[in-house]
């Protein structure tokens, strides 16, 4: 249990230094940016308890706005994602499986992974821009942000998830 | 009761949810003030620590882009020097000199530093940038900010080592700047979406400019010295009213990639300020 914990702390820490020193600094034809922080929550156990998922949420993404001079935003939008996780989750998965385990493409079979970790990923995306832009009146700049910055991201999800294959 | 405990007991999760989004609300919607941007921003002293000294270690690997910078900076001061012994010769009896006015002023009005760039955004619609040098190396709010490609911002706030720059790239910076044939001035504004442009709003009918000429600073606000480059002009089209010319601007310096910069303070600024107050407002 204890080691469990000390290996998710390792991985937040891990995450959010990659996070805020290398992705957020990666802005691809001024649309795309990548928040890979996302897959701390999306590898969070099955059964973690809902109050224990939003705080983790606001955490993280308290954490990427200080350093990101965005306060607030990833905040919002990362607490809104850990909020839907679990129904997103229960969603792509058998609702009578009883066990515990880290949703991954050997647990939830790819097609499963690739569908949850993307509505999360385009949940998170349209939270984030609708925040940033506080408007709706530029809707073509807010769907190619969202889509090119959520294909980014899943891309980096799925290659991290191919090395990590056992 | 019982009843309403057993609710509250039920879906904690939700109350907890909309704390949580309350709180990240409550933040979003405090930057707009100055405590909440000096606090909450990484001009704070930890998460300013902390990006300098990754800018420390990010700085080794670009020494070589930095030497070239360096030795482009030294030519154009050469040639500066040049011009201005050039101006000297000309002016080689001793009381004209001092009679001078263009002379005089840019010489003696400007106090000039240099100051690094420990942290840039330049995704958000308002962006920031933070320099490693505040108010105990002379960086104060109102100064202006440029490298030698041209104008990037005005120091916005300053703690003790460090300072937030709002650049050109902010929906709430406004540059005063000059353009074309007649140094027509005008108003430079960012509309948020394309990181190379910007926009000039006020232009008056009776300009004369056309595509690919060069704005520079006009130093009526007297937050630039006058004449420092900003952009080239990209295309004209009129206003939603029709009563001025908008322009879109092709900015000199690439936002994504700024290191050294110049901060600029002028010592009458106070002085002009103070003079601007006293305009009678209806």
């Amino acid at each position: 249990m204890t080691r469990a914990y000390l290996i998710r702390i390792r991985n937040f820490v891990i995450l959010v230094l990659l996070q805020i020193l290398i992705f957020s600094n990666i802005h691809l034809y001024g649309y795309a940016t990548a928040y890979l922080y996302l897959l701390f929550l999306l590898k969070l156990p099955r059964h973690t308890t809902r109050n224990e998922l939003l705080l983790w949420g606001f955490l993280t993404g308290f954490i990427v706005d200080i350093f990101g001079n965005t306060p607030g935003i990833n905040t919002a939008a990362a607490t809104f994602v850990a909020f839907a996780r679990n129904y997103i989750l229960a969603s792509f998965t058998k609702k009578d499986e009883a066990d515990d385990y880290i949703p991954a493409a050997s647990t939830i079979g790819s097609s499963g992974y690739i569908g949850y970790s993307l509505t999360c990923i385009i949940i998170f995306y349209v939270a984030l821009y609708l925040l940033e832009l506080f408007t709706i009146n530029y809707p073509v700049t807010l769907l190619i942000s969202v889509t090119a910055s959520s294909l980014l991201t899943e891309l980096f999800i799925l290659v991290i998830e191919c090395f990590n294959r056992k | 009761m019982q009843t309403l405990l057993n609710f509250i007991v039920k879906y904690n999760h939700w109350f907890l949810f909309i704390i949580l989004e309350g709180i990240s609300f409550m933040l979003l919607v405090r930057f707009n003030n100055h405590q909440g941007a000096a606090f909450f921003t990484a001009a704070n002293g930890m998460a300013g620590d902390v990006s300098s000294m990754f800018m420390d270690i990010n700085t080794y690997f670009g020494l070589k882009s930095a030497n070239e910078e360096l030795l482009k900076q030294n030519l154009e001061q050469e040639k500066e020097i040049i011009s201005l012994r050039m101006q000297l010769a000309r002016h080689s009896n001793k009381e004209a000199l001092n009679n001078d006015p263009t002379f005089n002023s840019s010489n003696n009005e400007y106090i000039f530093n240099t100051a690094n760039v420990v942290n840039n955004s330049f995704n958000a619609l308002n962006n920031y940038i933070v320099l490693d040098k505040g108010t105990d190396d002379g960086v104060l709010p109102e100064m202006g900010v440029y490298n030698n490609y041209g104008v990037v911002g005005v120091v916005y706030l300053a703690s003790e080592r460090y300072s937030l720059v709002i650049p050109l790239l902010n929906s709430k910076s406004r540059i005063s700047c000059r353009v074309g044939a007649g140094n027509s001035s005008c108003t430079l504004q960012w509309d948020g979406c394309d990181i190379r442009f910007s926009h000039l709003i006020d232009l008056p009918r009776y300009a004369k400019f056309e595509p690919g000429d060069t704005v520079r600073t006009s130093g009526f606000s007297s937050i630039f010295p006058a004449e420092i480059p900003v952009g080239t002009i990209e295309n004209i089209e009129d206003s939603d009213d029709g009563m001025f010319y908008q322009a879109k601007v092709r900015l000199f310096n690439d936002f994504a990639s700024i290191g050294s910069v110049f901060v600029v303070g002028n010592k009458g600024h106070n002085e002009q300020e103070e003079l601007e107050k006293m305009i009678p407002r209806k």
